[in-house]
């Protein structure tokens, strides 16, 4: 077992930054393949601060979805830190800190939304995305009424929603699984491509839904895999590739620069 | 600027150190044993080592895994925690006995018997070791209320019922032996009666083990809901990667008696460390 030791912060993180990662690697050493290394990130630094929507680009590989699993500790990192601003305003690493603590965060300050719905089998739609809502501190009865109000936001039929959520369609659970990860919005949210699975009218709905977060202080750190709902959405756009950021800025600037590796539909 | 002071939850059950060898108990039985010798038999004293320096907390409201195959001691650290068994050295700590400053292996065997009554309850695969399959379902839960004091006929049959109700047992079986239940339907009547007394700490081994698809998927269920509901500390034995990733949030990885990898549970099946643990999710993913 490996013990990362905690550290000190150190004094140059931006003051008001809900996320900074600093110097973040990783690779996997795969032990059935006998022993074979795949390096995935060597040496990232990214910064969110509230009501900040930060996007990541680059090509398939390049490291984002990796990136967004080792801030949510579904990867462990293997070097750096990932500083992370509470709402009691402690500057803590979750890179570093104990799994108990990871998982109390987990409930309160830091969602992931993933491409793919993560929910408990045999379990309604409704109590599924209302759940989310009690875990984040929310009474019962608000947070039914929270989770009708955003079922109905992103178009989720009210027939449905007695319904288990694993046996919708993909576009179905991904809204549905949206609609849980925005209830009670978490200080940081991580987005893995939340809208692959959507055609347009109801991909539309979900990127407005995503949008009005800004507005609740959220930070965002998010990976889409198109042009539009980054321009839509991102404050800044961050371009990682061979496990590098390789540009950092807005996205009118980043997004008509060619010289970077963007596998978007331009 | 203030820096990590986030503190782990306060834990409802505490386990250090904790070792069972079957034979010789001397220093000398342990070399030679775990993962990297791939064994739990001593080569110096034949001595098995079921289990060694295994340690966990436990909070309210929280359920951890320990998962591995068969051999590998999860189980036997449930026995010693249940007291169905001593452990050979190690300490165990619930906040409920002394406010977690009493190491319960220290108890007198009755007094630690007593813990099963209020402080702990084990679920066990088999409803035989929780159950006596010759007695009524009513009569089974009545079985820890008498024991802890309760006296009067109807509302022991109040409490009972109320509890047959919860794990979704028809009332109309309440006082039909336990022999005449389908496996599904003992293991509800084991888990009702391991809640009779609300204990702060549940300890669960293999408790689907052995039932049909659905019928697991209902106890599961079932489970789910209780630990949510319940706030009960949690420790779940299982070999089934289903079972943990629905019931846990953290898990522990045993082989050969040893404690290989610890970590949350997503963070377990998505990106394992130990050769070990990449076998069991490789298995498990098929």
């Amino acid at each position: 077992m490996t013990t990362l030791q905690p550290s000190a912060p150190p004094a140059d993180l931006p003051a008001g930054s809900v996320l900074s990662v600093r110097g973040l690697r990783k690779d996997f050493t795969l032990h059935t393949i006998d022993g074979r290394v795949v390096e995935a990130l060597h040496g990232v630094d990214l910064d969110v601060a509230p009501g900040e929507h930060v996007a990541l680009a680059g090509t398939s590989g390049a490291g984002k979805s990796t990136l967004l699993r080792c801030v949510y500790r579904t990867y462990l990192a293997g070097g750096g830190h990932i500083w992370f601003r509470t709402a009691a305003g402690d500057l803590v690493d979750v890179a570093a800190l104990p799994d108990a603590t990871v998982a109390d965060l987990r409930g309160h300050e830091i969602g992931y939304v993933s491409q793919f719905l993560k929910a408990q089998p045999r379990r309604s739609v409704l109590t599924t995305v209302a759940s989310a809502g009690t875990a984040r501190g929310m009474a019962r009865d608000a947070a039914r009424e929270a989770a009708a109000a955003a079922l109905r936001q992103v178009g989720i039929a009210e027939h449905l929603w007695d319904m288990h959520a694993t046996v919708l369609s993909g576009g179905q659970k991904q809204r549905v699984n949206i609609a849980a990860g925005t209830i009670a919005p978490p200080r940081l949210l991580l987005l893995d491509e939340p809208v692959s699975a959507l055609d347009p009218a109801n991909r539309s709905a979900v990127l407005d839904l995503i949008a009005r977060l800004e507005r609740t202080g959220t930070a965002v750190l998010s990976v889409f895999h198109d042009l539009d709902a980054i321009e839509r959405l991102a404050t800044r756009v961050v371009v990682l590739g061979g496990g590098r950021v390789l540009a950092s800025g807005p996205p009118e600037q980043i997004l008509r620069d060619s010289s970077l590796p963007l596998e978007v539909a331009r | 600027m203030s820096t990590a002071t986030v503190a782990p939850p306060a834990w409802a059950l505490k386990v250090e150190g904790l070792g069972r060898i079957y034979g010789d108990p001397s220093p000398e039985s342990v070399p030679g044993t775990g993962p990297e010798s791939g064994t739990v038999i001593s080569p110096a004293t034949g001595a098995v080592v079921a289990a060694w320096d295994v340690g966990f907390e436990v909070a309210p409201g929280e359920a951890l895994g320990i998962i591995g195959e068969s051999g590998s001691g999860k189980s036997t650290v449930m026995r010693c925690i249940a007291g169905d068994e001593d452990a050979t050295t190690g300490t165990i700590n619930l906040r409920g006995v002394g406010d977690g400053t009493v190491d319960v292996r220290t108890l007198d065997p009755s007094a630690r018997r007593g813990l099963r009554l209020h402080q702990l309850s084990a679920v066990y695969q088999d409803p035989a070791a929780g159950l006596n399959l010759d007695v009524t379902a009513g009569g089974n839960i009545a079985d820890p209320l008498t024991a802890v004091g309760w006296r009067h006929y109807g509302r022991i049959r109040e409490r009972a019922a109320s509890l047959l109700r919860r794990v979704e047992v028809p009332l109309d079986r309440m006082d039909d032996l336990v022999r005449t239940f389908s496996g599904g339907m003992r293991q509800r009547v084991q888990i009702a009666k391991a809640l009779a007394n609300d204990p702060p700490v549940l300890l669960l081994d293999e408790p689907t083990t052995g039932l049909d698809a659905s019928v697991a998927a209902g106890v599961l269920d079932l489970l789910r809901e209780l630990l949510e509901e319940t706030g009960v500390a949690a420790v779940v034995v299982s070999h089934d990667f289903a079972v943990i990733d629905l019931l846990t949030r953290r898990v522990l990885v045993m082989q050969h008696g040893r404690v290989v990898e610890s970590g949350l549970t997503d963070q377990l099946l998505e990106d394992p460390q130990h050769p070990y643990s990449q076998q069991l999710v490789a298995a498990a993913r098929g």
